[in-house]
């Protein structure tokens, strides 16, 4: 995960130059965040493979499914007003 | 006649879409920008259904309810896709937006092909992407057939189905560009939705009392159908290697990764990807229409899965004003996809593939008549392959349609990689291809049952990485250009 200078300019660079630890640790979480979500999605049938119990109609795995989209929305959410809260009040976009 | 009142509603849905596409760009200038990218303007009302249309396909409408009619919980898979496919344009969205803003680009091989100084690389994209995309308007072109085939109780037969649906299609990119593709699909978008929840939920309740007893008979009836695993008709393999590839592979097609020029700001980039999981949740009543035909119709009387949807609408005994504008929305499903992909085909095979093999460049007026001139040979011919195309021809395209997620490794390289080779980039997408085209002709025999796009990808990664170590760094100044946007 370490950044940018240390080999001559050609490493890996998941940040700009210049971006605020605070912005950096957030990144790091929401991509992690991020990517459980669509493995538990991918691999839904390890947690939900089964019909009973319904809920909201729907069968279980089903139901499940639909939980973790959920979830997503919630998380996209979360994250879009964490960063523009931010970037009014640093006044960097 | 019944037939004839279903008939002249989907007419009358045809011209008010052809009306409104043709109408969203009047008045524009004529510029390359503004007919691919909308002169970098569009706000998020509009992106959100730009980017909507494109997955609520015939896919989704018709392929959606017979998956889950046909092969049961492997369907909740289109619900994870269409949720989830959208996140990662989170990490390139922005970034190819203001790379498009900085340097001119308005598609996605433009960005490519900069950062790796190769006109080949521009080819090749541009060959895999037409290829891809001549596969994705044949399955749309057969949603359309069959709508128009049960609409008029056969008496519109495939071809002329097919050809009216596009003919529409076409004349409103033409003249409408971007905007015309944008506009219409708000209204088909917004159309299909309300369609979808009304009818998924009557016919749940109409049938079968509700939605809980109507899942409970279909798990009496057939109990591994609700289940993925063994017994069932997937694999966990196969789901969660198909789910994984999806999500990976979807901002990666061409007519997607290039909206992010269309957008107006990064802010509506990310506003439409936070509420792309809207467009999965909208999804499930469509589901419901599947499951619920189950206990309906045997595989043998109804052909094809694809046609539960309509079918159902047919048996339902509904007035014929409703049945028409149902099969209209499953007509807006196809050609609100359509319209993106002849648009991006056209606009990519002119400005990928024409531009850099010539030696004078186009002046900006001249570039624009080249792209429409695209998007009308484009659509000529893959209405051609769609009716004519033989089987030969159907792997080579399918070939192309699974090659998509290998640009993959290309986008992190670019955003993220700046030691990263044209040679690495080159070889690593050959390898990601040739490997895809492989299992498809059946060369390479499938592996553990794992989505092939998956084995070509970790080996796409491997050779780019590999290669590019071994080759001398490109210019240090150029490739941080992309990393530091």
């Amino acid at each position: 995960m370490s950044n940018n200078q240390e080999n001559d300019g050609y490493g890996v660079s998941i940040f700009k130059p210049g971006t605020p630890a605070g912005e950096k640790t957030r990144g790091i979480i929401f991509f992690i965040v991020l990517s459980l979500i669509i493995l538990v999605q991918a691999f839904y049938w390890l947690f939900a493979n089964s019909v009973e119990p319904f809920v909201m109609g729907m069968p279980f795995g089903m139901f499940f499914v639909v939980l973790f989209i959920v979830i997503e929305f919630v998380t996209l959410l979360i994250l879009f007003f964490s960063e523009s809260k931010d970037s009014t009040e640093g006044g960097n976009s | 006649m019944e037939w004839m009142t279903v008939t002249l509603i989907i007419f009358i849905y045809l011209f008010f879409v052809l009306f409104l596409g043709t109408w969203a760009g009047r008045g524009r200038e004529s510029s390359v920008v503004e007919y691919i990218a909308a002169s970098r303007g569009l706000g998020f009302f509009v992106m959100y259904f730009l980017m909507g249309g494109a997955i609520f396909s015939a896919f989704a409408y018709l392929g959606g309810p017979g998956w889950a009619y046909s092969k049961g919980a492997a369907a909740f898979y289109i619900l994870g896709y269409c949720a989830l496919g959208l996140v990662p344009w989170w990490l390139w969205g922005p970034r190819a937006h203001r790379a498009g803003k900085k340097f001119g680009y308005v598609t996605q091989a433009q960005l490519f092909t900069d950062r790796f100084q190769s006109k080949a690389l521009s080819v090749i994209i541009a060959i895999v992407s037409i290829m891809a995309f001549v596969q994705y308007i044949t399955l749309q072109m057969k949603g359309s057939a069959y709508v128009f085939e049960i609409a008029s109780g056969g008496r519109i037969p495939f071809w002329a189905g097919a050809l009216i649906a596009y003919v529409v299609v076409v004349v409103y990119v033409f003249y409408g560009g971007v905007r015309g593709v944008a506009w219409t699909n708000v209204f088909q978008g917004a159309f299909m939705i309300s369609i979808a929840w009304v009818l998924g939920l009557y016919f749940a309740f109409k049938l079968y009392g509700g939605p809980t007893e109507m899942f409970r008979q279909i798990a009496e009836f057939n109990p591994t159908h609700l289940m993925v695993g063994p017994g069932s008709k997937m694999s966990f393999a196969a789901f969660s290697s198909a789910l994984l590839v999806s999500v990976l592979g979807f901002s990666m097609w061409p007519h997607l990764f290039m909206k992010a020029y269309t957008a107006k700001s990064e802010r509506v980039i990310k506003q439409t990807i936070v509420m792309y999981p809207t467009f999965a949740i909208f999804m499930v009543p469509v589901l419901f229409i599947g499951f619920a035909g189950i206990m309906q119709v045997t595989p043998d009387v109804l052909g094809a899965p694809d046609r539960i949807l309509p079918w159902m609408f047919i048996h339902m005994k509904f007035p014929a004003i409703i049945i028409g504008l149902v099969l209209a929305a499953a007509l807006a499903a196809a050609m609100s996809t359509q319209d993106t992909i002849t648009h991006a085909a056209g606009s990519i095979f002119a400005q990928d593939l024409v531009e850099p093999l010539k030696k004078k460049k186009h002046t900006d007026k001249e570039a624009t008549m080249w792209i429409r001139i695209s998007v009308v040979g484009f659509g000529a011919i893959s209405y051609v392959v769609a009716i004519f195309g033989g089987q030969t021809l159907v792997s080579l395209l399918l070939g192309a349609y699974g090659s998509i997620v290998q640009l993959l490794p290309l986008a992190v390289a670019t955003f993220f990689w700046p030691r990263a080779t044209k040679a690495g980039a080159i070889c690593g997408l050959l390898v990601g291809v040739l490997y895809n085209y492989g299992i498809v002709l059946q060369f390479i025999p499938k592996f553990w049952g794992i989505h092939a796009g998956i084995q070509g990808l970790v080996l796409n990664f491997i050779v780019l990485i590999v290669v590019s170590l071994l080759t001398k760094p490109m210019d240090k100044e150029h490739a941080r250009k992309f990393v530091t946007l």
